[in-house]
């Protein structure tokens, strides 16, 4: 029997399955491997007897907590899809302000009929197996953690930066250009995917586990560059890593 | 074997004939002065005079991913799968040359690499002279490659108004041929090519504090605990520039990818770098190179002792593009300074 496969998604635009849904003749390749039994954005049915989940979104209410923990009960793996998923994504931006005041700004007079919580990444929430990072996700990738997750084996995201797949694929470095990009602190994975179209690197996917924080401090000083600058653009994508960080260490 | 002549008005016409029977790559400008080899159709799109390119010609001898075998689980077979592609390459300076040599001297070490060996033996190198230093990172006189010492099919100097052409094997025999452009030379010209050399021998000087000779012994045990690398350790970010640009640096990772059904799949290998962090980790989490440091120390040793040690040879080819792409600005010519300082080594 051919592994049962739902999606989901929380705090998100559902950009990231709609990557999916744009697979073109993958999909079709993965549908001879897979019985998708929920997809919101693509059918009408669903089902609640599931085997790999795959959630997008951050978890950003007390509700989404509940039910992304019966997710967990229910599926036998569960992948994080997305950069809201992986690590908070745009969404943690909320977590900068004061909660109740942030969502009277959003909300106005409607804000009393809502509920928040400080934004978090799934597996801040609960157990993940398998993480496809990217804003949206990065179809090869996409495809390589299925591959993996089908067969039961890990998928490692590269730790290191996005510079060392930038170089290669000989583009000019940003920072050569005047410009300030975030390759040099975030996981590769992506190929280089924004820089190689001519954008700077966001941190869609999350900062790199072991980032040299004083050789970076020179390199920003060097292009002179303000260090609250940089960190601004890094909250952009990364702020829920601090309630990472605020945790006693084993 | 023998020296002719292209005339630079004939340059272009010589690119586009040769397009017509090979694929032709040479440096192209990229802006900010960055240049890369890229296909060519003509000689217009050449940038003759450019400083080391982002990438050594090295990624058409060991592409970035490369498949080596092909597999079929139900049938339980294994295929070794050979690709390569014929190719003449234009306008290698002398550091690259140097380069490829380095590639081939570890490529035909036992066990023999077959696919380098194959690939290498399709792809046509023409050799182009520096008459001058490219720029300040640049440190070929002290390893001895400002000069060309073999490793082309065809050398070209640039003189007045031709190129003298350094015809060194029957392949390049067979473009002299094919593309019935090359004149012959008179002593005039032959003049004028060692008149450049000899300037070249005044112009070039050992760039850093050491002799050539002395680069091995100045990496040994006691280096291994130099203070600088610490302060490598705090500056570099680990990015893997520096590797990915080297010409000497063979590091690959394999990998096994399986096709969406599952069944059918191929082994690749790909760059990879000792500068990463998950480079030197091994199962259970441990990991020999845990900081960068220590994987800066580990490409110096690479370079300058251990190839000199087995194979009489620096590995690096003084072309300066570490330096040139460091983020952090870590200077190889700082380095080797910084330590021989600290050893008080007199030249």
């Amino acid at each position: 029997m051919k592994p049962r496969v739902a999606f989901f998604d929380f705090t998100c635009c559902e950009g990231c399955q709609l990557q999916m849904a744009n697979f073109g003749e993958a999909l079709l390749d993965i549908l001879n491997l897979v019985d998708v039994v929920t997809f919101r954005e693509v059918m009408s049915e669903r089902s609640e007897d599931y085997d790999i989940a795959i959630i997008e979104g951050s978890i950003t209410t007390d509700h989404d907590v509940e039910r992304v923990k019966k997710i967990r009960e229910k599926a036998k793996v569960v992948i994080a899809y997305g950069s809201c998923a992986t690590i908070g994504g745009i969404n943690g931006m909320k977590n900068k302000f004061d909660l109740e005041e942030i969502k009277k700004y959003v909300y106005k007079d409607g804000a009393k009929h809502f509920s928040t919580i400080p934004t978090r990444a799934v597996h801040q929430v609960i157990k993940v197996d398998y993480f496809i990072n990217n804003c949206p996700v990065y179809p090869p990738e996409v495809i390589k953690v299925l591959k993996a997750a089908l067969q039961g084996i890990p998928y490692e995201v590269p730790d290191y930066a996005v510079c060392v797949e930038c170089k290669l694929n000989e583009n000019i470095c940003m920072y050569d250009k005047g410009i300030t990009c975030l390759g040099p602190v975030t996981k590769a994975g992506c190929n280089s995917w924004c820089i190689n179209n001519g954008n700077i690197c966001y941190g869609c996917r999350g900062m790199v586990s072991n980032p040299a924080k004083n050789g970076q401090m020179d390199i920003l000083q060097k292009y002179k560059i303000p260090l609250d600058w940089v960190v601004n653009k890094v909250d952009m994508y990364n702020k829920p890593r601090e309630l990472e960080e605020e945790k006693p260490k084993k | 074997m023998r020296y002719l002549l292209l005339k630079k008005a004939n340059f272009d016409d010589f690119i586009s004939s040769l397009a017509q029977i090979e694929k032709v790559v040479a440096p192209v400008s990229r802006g900010y002065n960055s240049f890369s080899f890229a296909e060519v159709k003509s000689g217009k799109e050449i940038t003759l005079k450019y400083i080391p390119t982002v990438l050594p010609p090295k990624k058409y001898f060991m592409p970035q991913r490369e498949k080596l075998t092909e597999f079929n689980k139900a049938e339980n077979s294994v295929e070794a799968i050979l690709e390569y592609e014929k190719m003449v390459i234009f306008g290698v300076h002398t550091c690259d040359l140097a380069g490829i040599q380095c590639l081939n001297i570890v490529f035909s070490d036992k066990p023999k690499d077959i696919n380098y060996l194959v690939r290498k033996n399709k792809l046509v190198i023409i050799g182009l002279e520096c008459n001058d230093y490219c720029d300040q990172y640049a440190s070929c006189k002290v390893v001895d490659n400002h000069l060309p010492n073999g490793g082309y099919d065809l050398f070209f100097t640039e003189l007045d108004d031709s190129f003298i052409v350094h015809v060194n094997t029957g392949l390049g025999e067979e473009i002299v041929e094919k593309t019935r452009l090359f004149i012959p030379n008179d002593q005039e010209h032959l003049n004028k090519l060692e008149a450049i050399r000899a300037r070249k021998r005044e112009i070039f000087k050992e760039e850093v504090n050491v002799k050539h000779k002395d680069l091995v012994t100045l990496f040994n045990d006691k280096a291994f605990e130099s203070k600088v690398w610490e302060d490598l350790d705090k500056r570099c970010v680990a990015c893997g520039n520096c590797t990915a640009v080297c010409p000497t640096c063979y590091c690959f990772d394999i990998l096994d990818n399986i096709n969406l059904d599952l069944n059918t799949g191929d082994r690749t290998r790909r760059w990879d770098s000792c500068q990463t962090e998950p480079f030197a980790k091994v199962a259970g989490g441990e990991n020999f190179r845990k900081t960068r440091g220590m994987r800066q120390r580990h490409r110096y040793f690479r370079k300058f002792r251990y190839p000199a040690e087995r194979y009489s040879r620096y590995f690096c080819t003084g072309c300066g593009r570490c330096t040139r792409t460091c983020m952090a600005k870590i200077s190889l010519k700082e380095t080797v300074n910084a330590l021989a300082a600290e050893q008080k080594y007199k030249k």
